[in-house]
């Protein structure tokens, strides 16, 4: 992440300079006559550079500009930065809060992925400072939210990482490091699984030569209670197995434990900024590779819960280990709620497309909270059914449930099937009676091209969106 | 199709006799006099079948003496929790287990009346059969059923209550015949010529052909019908029920998608599957049912309902993509996907009908997208709107019938992905998203008025039996847009 200073007094002219204005403020003098002629007027996302010397970079807030807006416009400023090495922030005109959240922006927007290029292509800036007869107030306004920045830019490491290096040993390896933050590490390799008869986490990973793994980190907290549980679709390459995947896009698999990066980066948050609540993070890691001990179509698996499932399509991995991720957070912990977030369906995409996730769950007052937290840090989520109907397409004559529907089982020639509620619908018959929310999160996961909250790559969404669902509603005295 | 009638308890002397009981409920009196009169037999084979009255559960017992050919005991679950919609559910389940007797009672004597005639009402919306192309069908194998009794403390009561339910019911008929035919029979022409059937019910009923829709200016819906050889139409329906002297409001405004049949057109469908395609005018079978349904009613409101009817066809004069048409509005479309024909339709007459009757609200029916099913699956129907209050309402109309909607998002993300090089908009954005990229384009025809939009694809036809729904088609919408109107906006 990029590094944050905070300094009192006016910037010097080395370093381009980015200063925020809201929707029809008036400029400062030296840059309101270029202002005018270019008919900058301070609206949402309009962005003016001026060569200067000094450089400066006009970014607009809008009107009336929120949290958001702030960190929006903080990122558009850095794309028009550029390439330079350091970066100045006026916050001259700012309430601290918004030049925090501006600060955010740049941030977000400064993240790159792993450089793996031998001559690295432009390079983002390494270092913002924030000047400003505010800085003190605005560096305080500004931690909070590292914390949660800090979770969601992990997440986004992680999810970059191709599979050949993060391989289910190297994400273990890397959760594990975690344990310098504070939080309790514990990694289940397959002896443990196969003892403890995780057969649904297993057999997706069997066919890999990179075993799966159980990664558990807790964060204790403060308060005397069960911890939250968050758990996470952590399939660091999705091959389909044997019903291999088509190979156009095929690579965008290697994303596919997002939900498990943004639960990891969630624990960062929360960790990072001391919070008082415990949680427990519970991530399902496997490869679902192609190989002569994969399963197979038909299968009849136990998983860890006992029941059974008849496995239909083995690219249908993710609610699988889910399951076992589920049952052994709700068994081991019994948490007050828990959230499970995954890459789980392309059926989420072509319902809701990559501007919102699917939430679906069994607490109306858990599926409120989550969808609110999403809406303040610009991670938005929408309410999707599980119906009887999906249950009852789920029935099997061999074992307890079938995985999911098979294809030409749908309407219009077969082609049309729910999925992301059928998947919702599995998930459900191993959570019993524990408050449970299901962030599908396909879809928006990564973004092809740069966005409101940063580059073209994964997003890192879910990260900020648990952190701040916890300081919303589990944080309380009991 | 049995007659319904509500009648005093009296044991019928022959026939079948119908109980439907509570869970853990004694027996009513009708029930009693029928037991006591074959000697306990009832009770007797309710036992020993370990009938408990249990939602859904049902137990048949033949020829039990006094005369009867079989009691149906029907299962209506706990007492306290017994709706409407579980009513008119056991009224279904009851429909299928006496279809191949003449005559029925139903002991409604331990039910209120109005829970009666909804019990009435389930069983007739269950009984609808499409046969008329079943020429050799055996005797044997035909429904007999032609009246059924209810016998009800109150039956005036009942009857009175059963009345517009009657009248909404027929709609729910008149809708699932349009929808079940097939597209060689229902034209475009030949669908406006039934909604000529309404004017019987004190409906004004308006046919425009190529000729007018060329003069407003419809290049959208003319784009798609133009590969077609049956000519395309669009008709106006009013109803104006509002009591006179009132009638400062504006009409209530259901606009119905009318593709007789949809191949895709160039952009053509694949061959599995493509016969369910005579039923992509669903959403204008539902309109001119509802319209049936509250003239039949005579609903006190004033309500146009209007219907895009033409086929899409793939043929030397049809449209193609890449094609650029100019709307009623003047926005032009670039049409990309010749298959994302029922917007192209509903643009035109969505703007017409604001044009025309500046109405209160818009609510629009389509089998829209396949998008909708990939979201929701066939038990909710897709609900969009720009109107808070209004999607609330018909939220809760859809829950009171047991025709549910679920609430799709809106947004300019997602308006964005219509956006093309050459013309205002195109017609398609894409995969994801696809069923709200559909509501976005069709908002963009509203000029901001309140509205809603239903995309019914996945609950416009059942390919297995409903409580209340044989399997084909649903008129999912009829009953839902009629208690809409029933609760919010009748004088």
């Amino acid at each position: 992440m990029i590094e944050v200073r905070f300094r009192r007094g006016a910037p010097g002219a080395e370093a381009p300079r980015i200063l925020p204005l809201a929707e029809g403020a008036a400029p400062p003098p030296a840059v309101a006559a270029a202002a005018r002629a270019a008919r900058f007027a301070g609206r949402a996302g309009a962005v003016l550079d001026l060569a200067g010397p000094p450089r400066v970079i006009l970014v607009g807030l809008g009107r009336d500009p929120g949290p958001l807006a702030c960190e929006k416009a903080g990122v558009a400023a850095l794309r028009a930065a550029g390439e330079v090495a350091e970066i100045a922030l006026d916050d001259a005109a700012l309430p601290p809060e918004a030049a925090a959240a501006v600060a955010a922006g740049v941030a977000l927007g400064a993240w790159r992925p792993p450089t793996l290029q031998a001559r690295p292509a432009a390079k983002p800036p390494r270092r913002l400072t924030v000047h400003g007869p505010g800085a003190a107030a605005a560096e305080a306004a500004f931690a909070p939210r590292a914390a949660a920045l800090a979770g969601c830019l992990l997440a986004r490491d992680l999810t970059a990482e191709p599979a050949n290096r993060l391989t289910t040993r190297a994400f273990a390896e890397r959760l594990e490091a975690l344990a310098e933050e504070g939080l309790e590490v514990e990694i289940h390799g397959r002896t443990w699984l196969e003892r403890h008869g995780f057969g649904a986490l297993l057999a997706v990973g069997r066919g890999s030569a990179s075993p799966p793994r159980l990664a558990v980190l807790r964060w204790r907290g403060a308060l005397p209670l069960p911890p939250l549980a968050l758990v996470g679709k952590g399939i660091v390459f999705d091959t389909g197995g044997v019903c291999l995947k088509p190979a156009e896009g095929m690579e965008a698999m290697r994303a596919d434990m997002a939900g498990a990066a943004a639960c990891a980066g969630a624990m960062l948050a929360l960790a990072r900024r001391r919070s008082p609540a415990p949680a427990v993070a519970v991530l399902a890691i496997a490869e679902n590779a192609v190989g002569a001990r994969a399963y197979r179509p038909g299968d009849v698996i136990r998983t860890a819960s006992r029941r059974t499932v008849e496995v239909v399509d083995t690219d249908a991995e993710g609610r699988l280990v889910l399951a076992d991720a589920l049952h052994h957070a709700i068994t081991a912990f019994r948490p007050p709620a828990v959230l499970d977030l995954a890459t789980l369906t392309g059926a989420v995409v072509t319902a809701l497309g990559h501007h919102r996730a699917g939430l679906f769950g069994t607490e109306a007052a858990l599926l409120a909270a989550a969808a609110a937290a999403g809406e303040e840090v610009g991670e938005p989520l929408w309410p999707l059914p599980i119906g009887q109907r999906h249950r009852e397409d789920l029935r099997s004559d061999i074992a307890d449930l079938r995985q999911c529907a098979p294809a030409g089982s749908g309407a219009w020639g077969g082609r049309l099937i729910p999925d992301a509620c059928h998947a919702a619908a599995f998930l459900r018959e191993f959570v019993g009676e524990t408050p449970w929310a299901h962030l599908d999160i396909a879809g928006v996961e990564r973004a092809e091209e740069a966005h409101a909250f940063g580059p073209a790559g994964p997003t890192g969404f879910g990260a900020r969106l648990l952190d701040r669902l916890v300081a919303m509603r589990f944080e309380d005295e009991p | 199709m049995p007659d319904i009638a509500f009648v005093k308890p009296a044991l019928p002397r022959a026939g079948a006799l119908v109980l439907p009981l509570a869970e853990e409920a004694p027996l009513g009196p009708l029930a009693k006099q029928a037991d006591e009169a074959t000697g306990g037999a009832i009770s007797r084979g309710l036992e020993a079948a370990k009938f408990t009255g249990r939602k859904g559960q049902s137990a048949t017992l033949w020829a039990p003496g006094a005369g009867l050919t079989k009691v149906v005991a029907v299962g209506l679950g706990k007492s306290a929790d017994l709706s409407a919609t579980a009513a008119e559910a056991a009224g279904g389940a009851i429909a299928p287990a006496i279809a191949k007797e003449r005559e029925a009672m139903v002991a409604a004597d331990t039910l209120t009346p109005v829970l009666a005639a909804s019990l009435a009402l389930g069983l007739r919306l269950r009984a609808y059969r499409f046969d008329r192309y079943r020429t050799t069908e055996k005797e044997e194998d035909k429904p007999k059923l032609e009246r059924v009794a209810l016998a009800v403390a109150d039956a005036a009561h009942a009857k009175a209550a059963f009345a517009p339910m009657q009248a909404v019911a027929e709609g729910v008929f008149l809708a699932r015949d349009l929808v079940s035919e097939p597209a060689n029979v229902l034209t475009p022409a030949e669908c406006a010529e039934r909604c000529k059937a309404l004017e019987k019910l004190g409906v004004e009923v308006e046919i425009l052909g190529p000729k007018e829709m060329k003069k407003l200016g419809f290049g959208a819906l003319l784009g798609v019908a133009q590969g077609s050889a049956n000519e395309p139409r669009m008709v106006v329906m009013k109803w104006m029920g509002a009591p006179k002297g009132k009638k400062a409001g504006k009409p209530l405004a259901f606009i119905g998608k009318g593709v007789t049949f949809d191949t895709g057109g160039i952009s053509i469908k694949p061959a599995q599957g493509m016969e369910d395609m005579k039923w992509d005018m669903a959403g204008a079978g539902t309109v001119i049912g509802l319209m049936a349904a509250l003239a039949g009613r005579k609903a006190k409101a004033d309500v146009v309902g209007l219907v895009g009817l033409v086929e899409n066809m793939p043929s030397g004069t049809a449209q193609r993509p890449g094609d650029v048409v100019k709307t009623a509005s003047g926005q032009t479309v670039e049409v990309i996907n010749t298959d994302a024909e029922g917007r192209l339709v509903l643009a035109d007459v969505i703007h017409y009908c604001i044009d025309k009757f500046d109405p209160r609200f818009m609510v629009d029916l389509a089998t829209l997208t396949g998008a909708i099913i990939i979201a929701l699956g066939h038990e909710h129907a897709g609900l969009f709107s720009n109107d808070d209050t209004l999607a609330q309402r018909i939220e809760a109309a859809g829950r009171a019938v047991g025709e549910a909607a679920w609430r799709m998002p809106l947004g300019e993300a997602y308006d964005k992905q219509l956006k093309s090089d050459i013309a205002d908009m195109k017609n398609v954005g894409g995969r994801p998203g696809g069923a709200i990229t559909a509501a976005q384009f069709l908002q963009r025809f509203v000029q901001g008025r309140p509205w809603a939009h239903l995309d019914i694809a996945g609950t416009a036809w059942t390919t297995k039996d409903l409580p209340t729904v044989p399997k084909g088609a649903t008129a999912f919408g009829v009953r839902m847009l009629d208690r809409l109107v029933a609760d919010h906006y009748e004088a």
